[in-house]
């Protein structure tokens, strides 16, 4: 090879590597620029707003952390945070619960699983407007589901469900458990399926019991994939708008007032988009910190 | 196959190509789109374009949907892309339509509470400005709420020393009024008071009570309270935006609707909305409601009432502070961003001519023109068309002309849900006040 062929293919090489080097940043421009437009722009869009004053639809002025600082001395903030407080504890609690229960029982290839493993996620599918007409219609004292149930078996009387703040929000908590106890079964299941098999079998050599094996092997064996599951559920009901709007709009008086709708009422019917930012970027900060202790905890599990 | 088949396309030879493939057909598409827009504005001319309107969606505006639309299309060969949605997602679409200047609508139909906030963003095109001036034919509490600032009341201290301008136009002239069973109260009860004792009288539980109303927290139950608590002698605001509802007479007022009315009402009202409301009084459950047209008029439709022929209209009862009913009328205004906007003024000007509110008066809607309501054929069609314009001399009133309505109505209507939930009015009055009040200091109201 003469020297200049030798040049020219050193050339041609290094213009490859050069290409090599920049071809993986274009094919991600892309893909970053769509998520900085979509993703990134509009939480930096919502955290300036939150520090703004709005006033016939328009902002008006900086007001500085005013809008954060009014989150303490807003009654009716307190009061929709602790609702939401409630609903999802007790609300991701029972999902937790028998979700599990339904998840040991359809892994243990009892008969009729597989339709029932169907049926079970049907709920999931299901559009949250529409379930929130669903329990509406099943609610309602006058024609509802359970009044009409109710008529048929017992000759007369009407079930109140919604007419009172507590029973509305167990009818609320009833809604989320039907809707999305699949989900947690779901995710169970899976976690069931991946276990090992031979601890199990050695505890049963060693005379363990079914709730002693519980206990001792599947529910340490599953805390991760429990993490996951709770901490899903938890985010995603803190963010629970759709069936509320449709089933109570929040009533009656603040009983189901959720953060959400609290928040979406602030900003968007009476147009104060500063502070409804503020709230709800709040709560996503909130649910932020609780979703990053959740992944620690999973990791101190996984090393240990 | 041969050798050159198998070759692989190198990845310099795959982006040269992409690039050279978009360099040639850049100027293709660039024609292709020209050709593309021409055609399009050449059937747009052709067919003189169209116009977006959107609205919330109401029974009240049915007839418009059915009858008046084809009759403006036909007339003037512009299009009309009709949009509705659920009241509260159109109002914050709209009004977020207009923020942004999106340019998703020409007109807006709106439910009258919104007109000081749209008109104050403003959201709104001045119609003065735009050359409208509005006749003497026009029912004047109609055609005052299109105004802003306010011709009459209470005003914002920024709008203060602003003079009246035309936003919006009445679009339907919706309003409350009684609706009753003939064979129960043979004709209309004249006071609150004959309405409960022939009510309790002729009801017969489970079967049918004697008075329903909206329950639901919000606009809903304030707009049921509205008319009792107006009519027993409450007041909402003074001049000066002072909470009035929680003196004397406004607690006596109160007392009346979530004890006295509650106890002649279907059990489990606190939750009634408009649909489980119109259902009672249209399915016989309930024997007297006051109420809006958009379910009044279903009243003699076969296919929605089972009480055909039962159901008469009057005015609502007298109390101590007369016969009052809530003006809700329907207002279009045309956006700031209309696209269609010279169609929009067309329409606009076209809707309120004598003979298009004839034909709405006629199709069994509510006109916003004298004219309208006096046609004899339309009000033959519509029997309502006379309680509404008696009604309308009686006494009717609009809700406070305030941009902050929505929270204030938020605020009353939360208390007066739990108030109702407990039969009495106890603290609920006083804490709404407060909260109202201190709303309305923060925004500047009583700053002199």
């Amino acid at each position: 090879m003469t020297a200049a062929a030798a040049y020219l293919a050193g050339r041609r090489r290094a213009q490859g590597a050069g290409l090599d080097r920049v071809l993986p940043y274009l094919l991600l421009a892309p893909t970053l620029l769509l998520l900085l437009a979509v993703v990134l722009y509009p939480i930096g869009y919502g955290i300036r707003q939150s520090f703004l004053n709005f006033r016939f639809g328009h902002a008006v002025g900086s007001v500085g952390l005013d809008n954060y600082r009014q989150l303490f001395s807003d009654p009716a903030f307190g009061q929709a945070l602790w609702v939401t407080l409630k609903f999802v504890v007790l609300a991701v609690t029972i999902e937790t619960v028998l979700g599990l229960g339904l998840a040991l029982l359809v892994a243990n290839e009892l008969p009729f699983t597989r339709i029932a493993r169907l049926v079970l996620i049907v709920p999931m599918i299901v559009t949250p407007i529409v379930v929130g007409i669903v329990f509406r219609l099943i609610y309602a004292s006058d024609v509802g589901l359970l009044t009409t149930l109710r008529t048929d078996i017992f000759g007369s009387g009407q079930v109140f469900i919604l007419d009172k703040g507590w029973s509305a929000f167990l009818g609320l908590v009833a809604l989320d458990v039907w809707e999305w106890t699949p989900l947690m079964f779901l995710i169970l299941l899976a976690g069931l399926q991946s276990l090992p098999i031979e601890p199990f079998e050695a505890a049963r050599v060693d005379g363990a019991g079914d709730w002693r094996v519980f206990l001792d092997q599947t529910l340490p064996m599953l805390r991760p994939v429990l993490a996951v599951a709770i901490a899903l559920r938890t985010i995603d009901a803190f963010t629970t708008f759709d069936q509320v709007f449709v089933l109570t709009k929040g009533g009656p008086g603040t009983s189901t007032q959720l953060i959400s709708i609290y928040g979406y009422n602030t900003a968007f019917k009476f147009t104060e988009f500063g502070y409804g930012t503020a709230m709800l970027l709040t709560v996503a900060l909130v649910v932020l910190a609780l979703a990053a202790l959740t992944v620690r905890l999973i990791r101190r599990q996984a090393v240990s | 196959m041969t050798p050159t088949d198998e070759r692989p396309l190198t990845r310099k030879q795959f982006v040269a190509t992409a690039v050279g493939a978009a360099v040639a057909a850049g100027p293709l598409l660039k024609e292709t789109a020209r050709a593309a827009t021409y055609r399009t504005a050449a059937t747009a001319r052709a067919a003189k374009g169209k116009v977006v309107i959107g609205a919330f969606k109401d029974g009240g505006l049915v007839p418009f949907k059915d009858k008046i639309i084809p009759l403006f299309q036909q007339e003037t060969g512009i299009k009309v892309e009709f949009l509705d949605d659920d009241y509260s997602t159109f109002f914050e679409k709209a009004f977020q339509d207009g923020v942004t200047k999106a340019g998703q609508f020409d007109i807006y139909v709106m439910d009258d509470p919104w007109m000081p906030q749209y008109s104050s963003a403003p959201v709104l095109q001045n119609l003065s400005k735009l050359g409208f001036k509005p006749d003497s034919d026009f029912m004047t509490p109609f055609l005052d709420l299109g105004y802003w600032p306010p011709k009459k009341g209470a005003r914002l201290p920024q709008f203060r020393s602003d003079a009246p301008q035309l936003y919006a136009l009445p679009f339907v002239g919706d309003m409350q009024s009684l609706t009753y069973r003939r064979d129960a109260f043979g004709q209309a009860p004249k006071t609150w008071t004959e309405l409960v004792s022939v009510a309790k009288a002729k009801m017969k539980p489970p079967q049918t009570y004697g008075y329903v109303f909206r329950g639901v927290k919000g606009n809903p139950i304030v707009a049921s309270w509205f008319p009792v608590f107006r009519s027993q002698g409450g007041k909402i605001f003074d001049n000066n935006w002072k909470v009035l509802w929680n003196n004397a007479a406004g607690k006596r007022a109160t007392e009346f609707f979530v004890h006295t009315l509650k106890s002649i009402a279907p059990p489990g009202v606190v939750e009634y909305d408009s649909d489980q409301e119109g259902g009672a009084i249209l399915g016989g459950k309930a024997l007297s409601i006051v109420q809006y047209s958009g379910n009044a008029i279903k009243s003699d439709d076969p296919k929605q009432s089972k009480e055909v022929g039962k159901l008469a209209f009057g005015t609502v009862p007298r109390g101590p502070g007369g016969s009052i009913a809530q003006i809700g009328i329907f207002i279009s205004g045309i956006s700031v961003s209309a696209p269609n906007q010279d169609n929009a003024v067309a329409f606009q000007k076209w809707f309120v001519t004598k003979k298009a509110q004839i034909a709405l008066a006629r199709a069994g809607s509510l006109p916003v023109k004298r004219s309208a309501f006096l046609d004899a054929q339309a009000s033959k069609h519509n029997r309502l068309q006379k309680t509404i314009l008696a009604q309308l001399n009686a006494g009717a009133e609009a809700r406070p002309r305030t941009p902050d309505w929505a929270k204030v109505e938020d605020i009353l209507g939360t208390e007066l849900n739990k108030a109702l939930g407990a039969s009495e009015v106890g603290g609920h009055l006083d804490n709404a006040a407060k909260q109202a009040t201190d709303y309305l200091k923060k925004n500047g109201y009583y700053k002199t």
